[in-house]
């Protein structure tokens, strides 16, 4: 991508993009990138950040991260917040998959204990999590329950039998957004969620068997702090949103905004990035409905760690408890949330958009679970399945610098149906076995659109947002199994 | 009347799917973007014409129509399984509502050949344009 010729260097990872650069810009933008990574953007991110950075009650920056690609609206890996008063709520900067996020369960599994059986779980696994196109979920609710799942997220899960006690304490805001109000979602949204609990869905979600690896166990010192002990331990990670549920509360609200915009004066580069004030009739009714998919997201996922502690008592007939299947941690990355930050010299109330961002929050922040309150809020950075993944660490950098806010994946470089055209999926899965990765996906063509090259180079990405310091190394988890979607 | 057609863009919005259909009717326009948007899901051939559905609906423009038209055919993916062969749309002279006939089967892993699951009809790039005679619209997926 030709990188505008008003972009100026801020430092050795970090871009910056001029009000000057297009009429209306409130806010400068700000990408987060090596040179390389800049160069190697799309043309939609430049114009992305920028449209967000023209939205009213912006604050400082319009943000894109080390793994920003061309989005609807916002780019993935786009951070903005907004002012509570002035400023709006968007679900464009939020995306469809509210809530869609990341959840990391440890064991104290090794990998030569894991390695031989991993075919049998990943089977066992593939059966148990529903994968594709219309699936439903083991897990039966009616109108009321579901509107508990809504309001309680994670907690619900656990007094239903689908979790522990502690499960929720290490979930982002403590497994369940507070404000969720069923009364603003449409029966239709109910509808498509009702029946979708313990389902992983297609695209880029997935359920992998992970291993620390070894050469890249950055800070082990810091990594017992997670229960990681071992240089071979073996972790799992879960990738997925609130489904259907989320993506029709989306829909349902872009179509009410895109109308209450003229109401509130209001006009946007992008019909995507349709906003009401966060303070509007319609702002605050969106966000009462995005909490629900963002607390059903919680619980999908909770349901989905309580079929992985099953499958691992099935494989090797002892207790979770004894394979030590504890939450690391669970975070959010397509989200809105109301967060205290410093602004101008101020401690302010902010809605803090993050489409494809993660939380990464600092050291003595009151809203990191309690075991890790004195070092930071675990960060957990999906990659594709073939180049795997990372845990990180937030910093006070973050919370300075980016609204406590860091990278979520690799970012794409590559198009589905270009990745469909140069991938074969059934090739790829072989290919994959034979390196030791054990594959289980619900269609080739959905394997080939998630093969590694479709994928910026995950460790350029984290290389970057540890560079900038809102985001540190602790471990690079390598995969052995995965399902996808 | 000249077959609707579609076109996959594989350079826009990398991670979903968009692609630009035309016609030269609003109802074919509709029916190819709903033949697109199930292409992405399923492969249409591999989809038996054994359930027939009719819809109707009724909104404020034609845009807002389409938008509503596709986001029910997922709508009925999630609720109902079903995923359809092929559409009949009579959109009505002011562009505000439609019906449309439609035959496909519910979701069949054994037999059917299925893609994505889409999550919803964006707005990046979304609109409905008439042209020197000819319809056409552009459509983002969310995958």
């Amino acid at each position: 991508m030709p990188v505008p010729p008003q972009t100026k260097q801020v430092s050795e990872v970090i871009w910056e993009i001029p009000v000057s650069y297009k009429q209306g810009m409130n806010v400068p933008a700000r990408i987060y990138a090596t040179k390389k990574l800049l160069e190697g953007m799309d043309q939609g991110v430049i114009e992305q950040v920028t449209n967000v950075a023209s939205l009213p009650g912006i604050q400082r920056y319009s943000y894109a991260m080390a793994d920003a690609h061309w989005g609807y609206g916002f780019p993935i890996g786009g951070v903005a917040a907004f002012d509570p008063e002035k400023g709006v709520i968007s679900p464009g900067g939020i995306g469809f998959d509210i809530n869609c996020g990341m959840r990391l369960i440890r064991t104290n599994l090794r990998l030569k204990e894991v390695k031989p059986k991993v075919k049998e779980l990943i089977d066992l696994l593939f059966q148990l999590v529903p994968t594709g196109v219309g699936v439903k979920g083991f897990v039966k609710v009616n109108q009321p329950g579901f509107e508990e799942v809504m309001r309680w997220g994670v907690k619900w899960c656990s007094e239903n039998g689908y979790g522990w006690d502690e499960d929720a304490k290490m979930v982002e805001e403590g497994g369940f957004i507070k404000g969720a109000d069923p009364a603003k979602v449409s029966r239709q949204a109910s509808s498509r969620g009702i029946q979708q609990l313990g389902t992983l869905g297609s695209g880029n979600h997935y359920l992998e068997i992970q291993v620390v690896d070894p050469s890249r166990f950055f800070d082990a010192k810091m990594g017992k702090n997670f229960g990681l002990v071992h240089d071979d331990q073996v972790v799992i990670m879960i990738h997925c949103g609130s489904r259907g549920f989320g993506h029709q509360i989306g829909s349902d609200y872009l179509r009410i905004f895109d109308g209450a915009m003229k109401r509130y004066g209001i006009e946007v580069r992008d019909r995507e990035l349709a906003c009401a004030p966060f303070s509007s009739n319609e702002g605050q009714d969106y966000y009462g409905a995005m909490a629900c998919a963002a607390n059903m997201a919680f619980a999908n996922r909770q349901v989905i760690v309580h079929r992985v502690r099953e499958a691992f008592q099935k494989v090797f007939h002892r207790d979770p408890e004894a394979l030590d299947m504890h939450i690391i941690y669970d975070v959010c990355h397509n989200i809105a949330k109301v967060e205290k930050h410093a602004l101008d010299g101020a401690t302010r109330e902010l809605v803090v958009h993050r489409k494809g961002a993660t939380r990464s929050f600092g050291p003595g922040h009151p809203d990191i679970p309690a075991p890790y309150r004195q070092i930071g809020q675990p960060v957990i950075i999906g990659g594709s399945m073939e180049t795997g993944s990372y845990l990180l660490l937030g910093t006070a950098k973050a919370m300075a610098d980016t609204f406590g806010s860091t990278a979520h994946g690799s970012g794409r470089t590559m198009s589905r149906t270009a990745a469909r055209r140069d991938v074969n999926g059934e090739a790829l899965q072989k290919s994959m076995e034979k390196r030791g990765i054990y594959v289980k996906a619900a269609t080739y063509d959905g394997l080939a659109e998630e093969a590694g090259i479709a994928y910026k180079d995950i460790s350029e990405v984290v290389e970057t947002m540890h560079t900038a310091g809102i985001s540190l190394k602790v471990a690079a988890l390598r995969p052995i199994g995965n399902i996808k979607g | 009347m000249k077959r609707p057609a579609y076109r996959f863009l594989p350079d826009i919005a990398l991670a979903d799917v968009a692609f630009a259909a035309k016609a030269d009717s609003p109802g074919g326009l509709f029916e190819a973007c709903a033949k697109a948007l199930t292409e992405v899901m399923v492969d249409r051939r591999s989809v038996r014409p054994v359930v027939e559905k009719r819809l109707k609906m009724k909104t404020s423009d034609i845009d807002g129509l389409l938008y509503d038209f596709l986001t029910q055919l997922i709508v009925l993916k999630d609720v109902d399984s079903l995923l359809f062969k092929s559409f009949e749309v009579h959109v009505s002279r002011d562009g505000r509502s439609l019906v449309c006939d439609m035959k496909g089967d519910t979701i069949d892993r054994e037999n059917h050949r299925l893609r994505n699951d889409v999550k919803a009809v964006t707005m990046h790039m979304f609109g409905v344009k008439h042209e020197g005679g000819v319809w056409r619209a552009t459509v983002v997926l969310d995958i």
